[in-house]
């Protein structure tokens, strides 16, 4: 292990975190508010503290390796939210460090859950930061899928092509700098487009920003304490769920988009699987929430089903209704969706669709190699082969997920939780969606949780982000030998 | 599809269980013999119609191919229980057809889930018939898992070397009986051996032949309304805990160690598992239990590890409400019914050896992700596994967990609360029996709406029948040609 080579290489990430902070002091000084001077000294701090590693670590940046990689890309997601939560903290917006590190945790990893009790009463420079989190989250997490994981060669990532310019197998090269720019510009576009639809739909210039990046990263932090139900506008409601669609999906298909291939979209099975599950959802929730939470209003039942639904299945973790006070069915309709997530490739977290449907596949392939004894029967993905080695991987991580839910919420239950909060908070922050049901619903937060239970969300946020086997393997023996 | 062979079969199996019924008449008699009646009846009536189809079919060639294999299986579940459901219809003890079926079913695949609100209050006769299906069931369930099933090649039953005399992995072939045989040997030893240990507490003879019955197949039917509990005495808990945990090993390791082959247990890498799992589970357990003043420690201690080894031998006695433990103790529980205990065991659940494959495959692809270029095979028992029975295993889990999923939504949208929904379709599914919430431990599922208890009795049946086998009936593929 190149030690140096992981402190400089975070030592850079660093000081983009830090630069990027540097943006909130217009924004505060706009609304000239009290949190200038916070946010001036957390980025100086990060900035400097960035370049002293970077400075530290400097050696040849070219090469790094598999084991280089894995490490940097989890210590990224520990040591960038404790500088993340540092305007928290000397603006005294969050006073507890357990609290402010758990708030920059799920804004990096793009979750959403908060311990904010009252949003609003935030600094704008403040709030602006926590959005910008997600943002930043999010783009490192469409880098780190579509140009870094598939060289690392594990599951999901290594399923679709990613077509954007070609990938080395082997080492972090400068192509893939080429690709994360693409990506990067596919991002910027969603988000800037959102901000204009926002805007036109009468939103301010601010809470329109916000809430882009919120939900282009399918993070879902809000500037209101209501989150997106504040407005009770169908055509923000509209936007948003677009986009939180968009942002749930394969952005190398938006490249192709771009490029004026659009029947891409039509030929990705996993597209189509997600989209297909969505429209099953909605209408099951709808149907189940009419009678009893909505008076027979099918209408309303359809609106806040189609969008409390899409934010969920991104991993968004916007509301428009307390979906934790719906009936028991819708519920768990809910709760089950908060485990396969959205496409990879995406922002989104979760399982990832294509897992769940390559699963779903396997079963029915099953089926006929125990009918047919002899036939060879051959599972397909687009058109192309899946064999075994592949399934083999998909079945280890969906194991090693459903496994990681399992201990943490016995552990949660254990500090006292009830079983309903514990099982959904787990459920949810290992997605990265946000709010769960229970005591954890849209209409509450996590600030209740006892501390030990807030970390060990934190644990599961960061682990989940980072597709399992990427935290998990720094933790296995094998791992820091030779 | 040969129907008329399938058809001939099915004769049979019929004809056995009218049979087995019959035999219930003299305790009928004995006890006064209120039901005799209703039992008489239905035995005739279950032997006539078996003979009859099994006369007119009879002459089909005894070649049977992997279609009939399943046919046979999933409708001779489904056949066995209409006709065993009569005593209980005749008789009047449960007037309603769909709670009479349903307590069949869970009889026969040793769930032990009841919609009796008094157990008590039934005829002895009924009683032992009641005790009776899950001895059967559990008799037709290692026949099934030990021989019959790993021929139509499951959902990675290859993994269980049954090493009984030789079994075909083509056809159903003439020495599957030599292998049931044996393994009959082995189940009818330990029912009576338990028995005998059960008497010696104290218990009845009629209670304690009920109970061995509930125990060697895992079923978890009692003859008490308070299960286990009513007896209060430590002694029978220790005797139903060992038996349950025999019941949930592999009865080829007991037929080696009845050959002296003691050492058969500790190389099982399955029966390994089972004992730490078993011991770990307890542990949680134990420390989910709220301590009242006045309670000994050993007390809690058994308790724990009572429920822990009648949950995943998927039994289903109960010696204390576990719902009044913590939520942990709880959450440990619901996840040991999804687990069930060892292959070619009476016990139900997705089986341990499922568990440990798709366990040792993912420590293998983590250190597959830091050694890229290295190959590194599953193990089981000393032998690397292919990839293709892990693929089996994995759908295998996948088709379990959906079904649980699927199923738990249609509960929850009959209207009944989340907890025992969930709690209702892990313990059908298991073939536990008792689940959580308004099915749990002091409950029953009389309750459980209309529909609710025939999705519930699919899920017994697909649990029992290793899910591909009734699943395998609903695909389009399955019936083509």
């Amino acid at each position: 292990m190149n030690a140096k080579q992981v402190v400089g290489v975070l030592g850079l990430l660093v000081v983009a975190v830090g630069v990027a902070m540097l943006t909130a002091v217009p924004v505060s000084l706009i609304f000239d508010e009290s949190d200038v001077g916070p946010i001036l000294i957390s980025s100086s701090i990060t900035i400097i503290v960035g370049i002293t590693f970077a400075v530290a670590g400097r050696t040849d940046r070219s090469s790094i390796r598999l084991r280089e990689g894995f490490a940097i890309v989890t210590f990224a997601w520990i040591v960038i939210p404790l500088f993340g939560s540092l305007p928290y903290l000397l603006s005294n917006s969050i006073p507890s460090f357990t609290d402010a590190y758990f708030e920059s945790v799920s804004g990096f990893t793009t979750t959403g859950a908060s311990i904010v009790n009252n949003i609003e009463a935030l600094p704008h420079g403040i709030l602006y930061w926590r959005s910008l989190t997600h943002w930043l989250g999010g783009m490192g997490i469409v880098v780190l899928y579509l140009a870094i994981l598939p060289m690392i060669g594990f599951g999901a990532v290594h399923l679709f092509k990613a077509e954007v310019s070609g990938m080395s197998k082997d080492k972090l090269t400068p192509r893939v700098v080429d690709t994360a720019r693409i990506l990067w510009g596919v991002y910027a576009l969603l988000t800037v487009s959102e901000m204009g639809f926002l805007m036109a739909g009468g939103m301010p210039w601010f809470d329109s920003l916000c809430h882009s990046f919120g939900t282009v990263a399918t993070g879902g932090f809000s500037t209101k304490n209501s989150s997106i139900g504040f407005y009770q506008s169908p055509y923000i409601e509209t936007v948003v769920t677009m986009f939180m669609l968009l942002a749930a999906t394969n952005f190398s298909l938006h490249y192709a988009a771009l490029r004026g291939r659009f029947r891409d979209y039509f030929h990705n099975e996993e597209l189509r699987f997600f989209l297909g599950a969505y429209v099953v959802v909605v209408v099951a929730v709808t149907l189940s929430t009419v009678g009893e939470s909505f008076g027979g209003d099918i209408v309303s039942a359809f609106r806040y089903s189609a969008f409390n639904v899409a934010s969920i299945m991104s991993c968004t973790g916007y509301a428009t209704s307390d979906f934790a006070i719906w009936a028991p069915a819708a519920q768990l309709f809910l709760f089950v969706v908060m485990f396969p997530g959205g496409c990879s490739g995406s922002t989104a977290g979760g399982l990832k669709m294509v897992r769940v449907y390559l699963l779903i596949k396997s079963v029915s392939s099953a089926v006929r190699r125990l009918l047919h004894r002899r036939a060879v029967v051959h599972m397909r993905l687009d058109g192309k082969i899946v064999d075994d080695d592949i399934l083999v991987k998909v079945g280890a991580f969906v194991l090693f997920y459903l496994g990681f839910f399992v201990v943490a919420s016995l552990v949660l239950l254990e500090t006292g939780l009830d079983p309903v909060s514990a099982l959904t908070s787990t459920a949810t922050c290992l997605a990265g969606i946000g709010p769960g049901l229970g005591s954890v619903g849209p209409a509450s937060n996590y600030s209740h949780l006892p501390i030990v239970a807030k970390w060990v969300l934190d644990v599961c946020m960061v682990v989940g982000r980072l597709e399992l086997f990427t935290a998990i393997v720094l933790l296995s023996p094998a791992f820091w030998r030779s | 599809m040969r129907f008329r062979s399938v058809l001939s079969v099915l004769g049979f199996i019929l004809v056995v269980v009218g049979i087995l019924m019959s035999l219930v008449l003299p305790v009928s008699l004995y006890y006064g013999g209120s039901d005799a009646y209703a039992l008489l009846l239905s035995a005739l009536l279950m032997i006539v119609v078996g003979l009859l189809v099994w006369f007119f079919n009879k002459k089909q060639s005894k070649e049977l191919g992997v279609r009939e294999g399943f046919t046979i299986v999933g409708l001779g579940w489904v056949v066995a229980s209409l006709f065993g459901c009569l005593p209980f219809v005749l008789s009047g003890a449960i007037p309603d057809f769909t709670d009479a079926y349903f307590e069949t079913i869970s009889g026969f695949t040793t769930t032990g889930a009841t919609i009796l609100t008094d157990i008590e209050v039934l005829p002895h006769g009924l009683l032992f018939w009641r005790s009776l299906t899950q001895w059967i069931g559990g008799l037709g369930i290692i026949l099934l898992s030990i021989a019959i099933l790993p021929a139509l090649g499951v959902g990675g039953m290859q993994l269980f070397q049954a090493e009984v005399p030789g079994i075909s992995v083509e056809k159903l072939t003439p020495r599957i009986i030599q292998t049931a045989r044996i393994l009959w040997m082995v189940y009818v030893l330990l029912t009576v051996v338990q028995m005998v240990l059960l008497t010696a507490g104290g218990m009845t003879l009629f209670d304690a032949t009920c109970h061995s019955f509930t125990t060697v197949s895992t079923g978890g039917f009692s003859t008490k309304n308070a299960s286990i509990a009513h007896y209060q005495s430590a002694y029978i808990e220790q005797v139903i805990i060992v038996f349950m945990f025999l019941a949930g090993t592999s009865f080829a390791l007991h037929y080696r160690a009845l050959r002296g082959e003691l050492r058969g247990y500790s190389r099982d890498d399955e029966f390994t598992f089972y004992a730490i799992l078993v011991v770990l589970a307890s542990l949680i357990i134990f420390l989910g239990i709220p301590i009242e003043s006045g309670e000994s420690l050993g007390k809690t201690v058994q308790a724990a590890v009572f429920q822990t080894v009648s949950i995943i031998t998927t039994t289903g006695f109960v010696t204390a409400d576990y719902e009044l433990w913590y939520p942990a103790a709880q959450w440990i529980l619901l996840m040991l019914m999804f687990a069930g205990a060892c292959t070619g065991s009476t016990a139900g659940g997705i089986k341990l050896v499922r568990i440990l494959v798709l366990l040792k495959n993912a420590v293998n692809q983590l250190k597959m992700l830091i050694h890229p270029r290295a190959i590194l095979p599953v193990r089981h028992n000393g032998k690397s596994l292919e990839q293709e029975i892990i693929v089996d295993v994995l759908t295998y889990f996948v088709l379990f967990v959906l079904i649980f999923v699927v199923s738990t939504l249609v509960m929850t949208t009959l209207g009944m609360d989340i907890v025992s929904s969930a709690g209702a379709v892990a313990a059908s599914l298991g073939n536990i029996g008792p689940g959580l919430g308004s099915v749990g431990a002091v409950d029953n599922y009389a309750h459980v709406p209309l529909i609710g208890k025939w999705v519930l009795m699919f899920c017994m049946l697909t649990g029992r029948l290793e899910i591909f086998t009734i699943i395998v009936l609903f695909t389009p593929t399955f019936w083509k040609r």
